[in-house]
């Protein structure tokens, strides 16, 4: 029978107090929409739970200067609709609409996302594109920022020790030279886990006519999200126009190829990719909507 | 654990495993087995409720994260007998067959029309994304839900009839029963004494005899009233 | 339409409507009865294998645990889950209430019984088992290999059958076209998932509540298997959140009456999804090969075909699956000469077996993609081609020998393609842009019940109450789709009364009288002429004993809103609670009755379906964006029912087509994870479906009604698949149509072969 205490911890404090106390086998309880899902499975149960339904003030979505901060327990649905995160971080507003079923999206959290680690979550493919710095906290009160990339290391594992807790993401807010678009491949329009996503951040420098500056992250074609710097650089200092979009497709299958070699999925991937490139490209708006030759 | 929970209006006093989910202690505590189980896992939304004006899955809840928050669930629609509009138009649109679905998609789209109260058409099956249905393909429980918000959409099913109206139905004129009780008496040889049913006068003796004002239905040894 | 009928036609909510909008409605999974234990199924792991070795001491220690069964001490007497009368022919006894002898990942092992659900599933991961693992064989052509281990004595060909029909004409100058297709094995779904609780009692008897689809051979099993006498075993229908065929056969019936059996104490035993999907059935997977010949004009000169039906670890009801595969196709096409090989094989996989539709859906999604290609290869437009070769009302099934009876299946087509608006559609290219158009159209039948082969009766009481309202006593099994309901206003149209005065349960073995119960198609033609008969006879008893009371001869009254009337004599009248009163006082029989119905005829259902599919050909995605289907139903009892079965059968069909298969990994084990990957059609995805009846009264079901629920699925998924191939210009056969599957082929390449068969 489940011998596991659940804590419930009001505030910061008791929140370090809890973490303070944590073991290897504890586990942090956000939404719950992938925890309470594993807590079936008989075998490795958690010696505690640490319930953090109770701290709203972890939810908030604020702007600090030129950083947004969105914090870890703010679930989806808010983050889709909240007017900062449409403003500046677009993409994850995009991707927080596409997650799951309303009632996942009401309850998930983008903290519980990251912490999950799944090489497919929505929420890692965006935050890398926004390049953004996961905020901790830990058992002895510290807060340690560390970038995205270095959290993630792979299918469900993360650098996260078991006394630290997500608390939020910072990353430069998107301002009105940027844009920003996301996009997923599932099996089917809505409630699929993804096959392939993309997150990809601009800034267009209107007077130059050219993209200034360009982040792309895939998703679920590797152990966890990823930028592809190459690609960003191909298309830096080029015009929005067809030629790039038709760079920037060439450039998502080549990571494709790149990351699944083998793969049995890899055939269909690769094709795919192109369309989940035009799909993302076009969604910038730059410039009237890319269309290659289809097969 | 000791939990209080607030459901349907109502505040509870619970001892819980602390694991336990929401639906757990819905179902296997408060006895309110409207909130189904269909797969475990957040994907099929036969457990949905709403819990502070969200659409939730309480499988993958557990009890405990919803403390202090006010749960609504399918047995809490219906307000002192009447029928959530909802509920009237799910049943006036055929969009309930086996109705395991349900209460799920009720709470669905009821969480959807508290925030929403005009959705489209898209809008709905988006709502009911996570609501699974094998038996209905859907478009009845949209035409429900798009009704149920005031908008126009074609009635499938005739309702039940109401009892009441069932019940004022033929009455026997005086003069064929009278006749017909005749009949029997002659038959059998025996008085025919026919004890009160309802809608006959309530005041009458029931065991025999004539009473004020007696019905047409009320067959008397005198035959009449 | 002949008759102007009160109640029939009419549109009618399901008779518990207001219990399930409420949440008040018990089903199955959420009843419990005082002292109740819980149960937990141990499944093998492995894809085949011998037990060897069971230590439930851990979990037997656990509080809370009351014990641990398994085939150490359990009756290992072989049964058939699929049986439905004792001595039926082709039912195979190799299934016992659990294997020492393995033969899918799925297969019974052990139970736990214990206190709570969560003691149950906590100790069930306890009881430490050794098996001896054996080679699997997860597909057909790994089973039938030379030198393959036997999963069953006998090898594991389990059935093969071949028939033979017509004389095949001379084939000089005929235009042969072949194809191969492939369906994969399917997931039922139903939203509820099984369940059964059993009670023994100190009289040594035993009572079941279920969620079964036939009560009475549920019973004859678990009496055999307990070895106690039917009258003691009482096995009652309880509310069912859907089933689809899953829950016709006795698959968790016996093995949860055992457990109440052996630790005398009443048990509920309800399974998860994963087990559902697993360790109940599934529907079979199959490959068919067909090969037809044809005049150069298009007439169908012969055709040929090869079936494969993969049964699984147990053979259930898959020889009889495979025999129906056979009946299909000449019930919608004429051809001279009919030849069909089929056979069902065992394999280290989950047991297939009923599913709705039962053999149709497979053979007509071979079929009716394989006649999109002739119809290619003769430059005739399918809609064409197809009307050249359709039966015409009253021809004889080729195959079953047996009238067709009023069969509609070609006005269906005609007058689907007028409203679907066929030609045009049809003409607009598909465009070789990213999203690309098609339509397609596909042809299905279906029977309506067993007569013809089988013993095929219902049998029913029906009452009338002291106030004039009636009670239907009858083994109905009602599975979501409004049997109840129809029931109950075919007896309200015969006793002119509304629907609602009339009430009807479901099965109870010990009060109810014998009924096959819910499958085969048999419901609205067989047990809802039951119905009919049964009020007829009833009706019958009215009126004489109104004629007595009011002197007149019977021929001059009739029966209307409750009341008898005299003809043309408004004035008179004596409503039905006068009858029931004064008649309990006179010595005549009582205004009731019971009957048994004996089927005549056994026509054929059909549906003529039009898909219109957007295909994007970059992710492979297939939207379908139009739907018509064309009903030959002959009557409507409830058309609103009948209209919302078509919608709910579409959805199943568009996921056959296009989303749903039960694949198992090279360890035998399913590799999907419940709903999250097993994906059936959600709402943002499904179409409206528009419904179109028609409606000829031609056959002796009640009031012209033919059978809906099966056949509504029948032709779905090849009408999705013929509107993508016609889209993309391709030819896939193999179902499902996954966005892999639809890439390859845009691209000429072979996508992996479906792993089911």
């Amino acid at each position: 029978m489940s011998q596991t205490q659940v804590l419930t911890p009001e505030g910061i404090d008791e929140l370090v107090a809890a973490l303070a106390r944590a073991t290897p086998r504890t586990r942090l309880l956000a939404g719950g929409t992938d925890l309470v899902r594993e807590l079936r499975r008989p075998g490795d149960e958690p010696d505690v739970l640490v319930d953090l339904t109770g701290l709203t003030e972890l939810a908030a979505v604020r702007r600090d200067g030129a950083t947004l901060r969105v914090g870890a327990l703010a679930t989806f649905t808010q983050l889709q609709w909240d007017p900062l995160v449409r403003e500046h971080a677009l993409c994850l507003s995009l991707a927080a609409a596409q997650l799951g079923s309303a009632q996942i999206r009401n309850a998930g959290t983008i903290g519980g996302n990251i912490a999950n680690a799944s090489a497919c979550a929505d929420g890692a493919t965006a935050l890398t594109a926004l390049g953004a710095d996961v905020v901790t906290l830990d058992g002895a009160g510290e807060t340690r920022t560390r970038p995205i990339g270095e959290v993630l290391l792979g299918a469900g594992r993360t650098s996260l020790r078991h006394d630290e807790a997500i608390i939020e993401y910072a990353f430069p807010a998107l301002g009105s030279e940027h844009r920003s678009a996301f996009a997923k491949i599932g099996s089917r329009t809505a409630v699929s886990v993804a096959r392939l996503s993309a997150a990809l951040v601009v800034r267009f420098d209107a007077v130059a006519g050219v993209l200034a500056e360009v982040r792309v992250a895939l998703g679920a074609v590797g152990e966890s999200a990823f930028l592809v710097p190459e690609l960003e650089r191909a298309l830096e200092g080029r015009a929005a126009d067809d030629e790039s979009a038709r760079l920037f497709a060439e450039g998502c299958v080549a990571a494709v190829q790149a990351s699944i070699p083998g793969r049995y999925s890899l055939p269909y991937k690769e094709q795919a990719a192109v369309g989940l490139a035009y799909d993302a490209w076009n969604m910038l708006a730059l410039s009237a909507p890319s269309e290659p030759a289809w097969a | 654990m000791q939990l209080v929970l607030t459901v349907n209006g109502m505040t509870y006093e619970v001892e819980a495993r602390p694991t336990a989910r929401l639906l757990d202690v819905l179902r296997d505590q408060f006895g309110l087995t409207g909130t189904k189980e269909g797969c475990a896992e957040g994907e099929c939304g036969a457990c949905t409720v709403i819990v502070d004006g969200k659409a939730v899955n309480s499988c993958v809840m557990l009890a405990v994260q919803a403390r202090g928050k006010e749960i609504l669930t399918v047995e809490g629609l219906a307000q002192e007998g009447e029928l959530d509009v909802l509920q009237q138009k799910f049943v006036e649109y055929g969009a309930v067959q086996c109705g395991y679905c349900t209460p799920g998609m009720l709470m669905s789209a009821k969480a959807l029309l508290m925030g929403n109260p005009v959705p489209s058409e898209q809008d709905i099956r988006i709502a009911l994304a996570g609501n699974l249905c094998r038996c209905t393909g859907y478009t009845t429980i949209v035409a429900a839900v798009k009704a149920a918000s005031g908008q126009v959409a074609t009635p499938l099913m005739e309702l039940p009839a109401a009892p009441e109206e069932l019940a004022a139905e033929v009455v026997t004129d005086p003069a064929t029963l009278a006749a017909a009780c005749e009949i029997v008496e002659a038959e059998t040889g025996a008085p025919v004494g026919v004890p009160c049913l309802p809608g006959d006068d309530a005041d009458a003796d029931p065991f025999g005899g004539p009473g004020p004002g007696s019905s047409g239905s009320r067959v008397t040894p005198e035959g009449g009233e | 339409m002949t008759e102007d009928l009160q109640y029939v036609g009419g549109s009618y909510p399901v008779h518990d409507v207001a219990q399930k909008v409420t949440g008040e409605l018990i089903y199955g999974s959420d009843f419990s009865v005082p002292g109740m234990l819980h149960a937990k199924l141990i499944l093998s792991p492995i894809p085949h294998g011998i037990v060897r070795r069971i230590d439930a001491s851990r979990a037997e220690a656990l509080p809370g645990v009351v014990k641990v069964l398994s085939h150490e001490n359990a009756p290992m007497d072989g049964f058939s889950r699929a049986r439905i009368h004792p001595g039926q022919d082709m039912s195979f006894y190799d299934e016992t209430l659990f294997s020492d002898h393995v033969r899918f990942v799925g297969d019974r092992v052990a139970a736990v019984v214990a206190t709570s659900r969560a003691t149950a599933v906590a100790a069930a991961a306890l009881v430490d088992i050794e098996y001896e693992e054996l080679p699997s064989m997860l597909t057909v052509d790994s089973a039938l290999a030379p030198g393959a281990p036997a999963i069953h004595e006998g090898g594991n060909l389990l059935f093969e059958h071949e028939i033979e029909k017509g004389a095949r004409p001379d084939l000089d100058g005929a235009v042969i076209v072949s194809t191969t297709a492939s369906t994969p094995r399917i997931h039922h779904a139903a939203l509820e998932p099984h369940v059964c609780i059993a009670q023994g009692h100190s009289t040594g008897g035993m009572t079941v509540w279920t969620t079964s689809q036939g009560v009475y051979a549920a019973r004859t099993v678990i009496a055999e298997l307990l070895g106690l006498e039917y009258h003691r075993v009482r096995v009652i229908k309880v509310p069912m959140g859907g089933s689809f065929g899953g829950k016709t056969e006795y698959i968790i019936e016996p093995v949860c009456a055992f457990l109440a059996h052996a630790t005398r104490r009443p048990v509920k035993l309800l399974l998860d999804r994963e087990e559902c999907m697993i360790a109940t059935m599934v529907r079979p997977a199959t490959r068919t090969a067909i090969r037809t010949a044809c005049t150069p004009d298009g007439e169908l000169l012969d055709f040929e075909a090869a079936s494969t039906l993969d049964s699984g670890g147990f053979a259930a009801s898959t020889p009889d699956y495979s025999i129906h595969m056979c009946k299909k196709v000449t019930k919608v096409y004429r051809v001279p000469h009919y030849q069909h090989a089929g056979r069902a094989v065992y394999t280290n996989t989950p047991v297939g077996g009923a599913a709705r539709g039962w053999g149709a859906p497979e053979m007509f999604a071979a079929t009716e993609v394989h006649m999109d290609r002739v119809a290619a290869a003769l430059r005739l437009d399918p809609v064409e081609f197809r009307l050249k070769n359709m039966v015409e009302p009253h021809e004889t099934d080729l195959v079953t020998d047996l009238p067709l009876g009023d069969a509609r299946v070609r006005e269906c087509l005609e007058r689907g393609a007028v409203a679907f608006d066929w030609a045009a559609r049809r003409a607009r290219p598909a465009g070789r842009g990213r999203i690309r158009r098609g339509v397609g159209v596909a042809a299905g039948a279906h029977k309506n019940g067993m007569y013809g082969a089988f013993p095929e009766a219902s049998r029913m009481g029906l009452k009338m109450n002291e106030d004039g309202t009636f009670e239907l006593n009858a083994s109905l099994h009602e599975v979501g789709c409004g049997i109840v309901t129809t029931m109950r206003i075919i007896a309200a149209e015969v006793l002119g009364v509304h629907p609602d005065l009339i009430a009807a349960g479901e099965a109870d073995t010990a009060t109810t009288p014998f009924d096959y119960g819910t499958y085969g198609s048999r419901v609205t033609y067989v047990v809802g002429a039951c119905a009919r008969a049964v009020a007829d006879k009833v009706k019958d008893r009215l009126l004489t004993a109104a004629a007595d009371l009011l002197q007149e001869p019977v021929e001059s009254l009739y029966v209307v809103d409750g009341a008898v009337r005299v003809r043309n004599d408004g004035e008179r009248a004596i409503a039905y609670r006068d009858i029931a009163r004064l008649s309990e006082m006179r010595h005549v029989p009582s205004i009731a009755a019971s009957t048994t119905y004996y089927a005549v005829s056994n026509p054929a259902s059909y549906s003529v379906q039009f898909a219109e599919v957007e295909v994007d050909c970059a992710t492979g995605l297939v939207a379908v964006t139009d739907f018509l289907a064309v009903a030959d139903v002959g009557r409507a009892i409830n058309r609103g029912m009948v209209e919302a079965q078509y919608q709910g059968a579409v959805q199943m069909g568009i996921g056959y087509a296009l989303y749903e298969h039960l694949d198992v990994d090279e360890r035998g084990r399913a590799g999907i994870d419940g709903f999250k990957n097993y994906h059936i059609v959600n709402a943002p995805d499904m179409p409206d479906v528009q419904v179109l009846l028609v409606e000829h009264e031609g056959d002796d079901g009640p009031f012209g009604a033919k059978s809906v629920g099966e056949i509504a699925t029948v032709p779905t998924a090849p009408a999705v698949v013929n509107a993508v191939n016609n889209a993309l210009g391709t030819e896939l056969a193999d179902l499902p149509l996954t966005p892999e599957r639809v890439i390859a082929a845009l691209h000429g390449e072979e996508a992996a072969p479906c792993s089911s068969c």
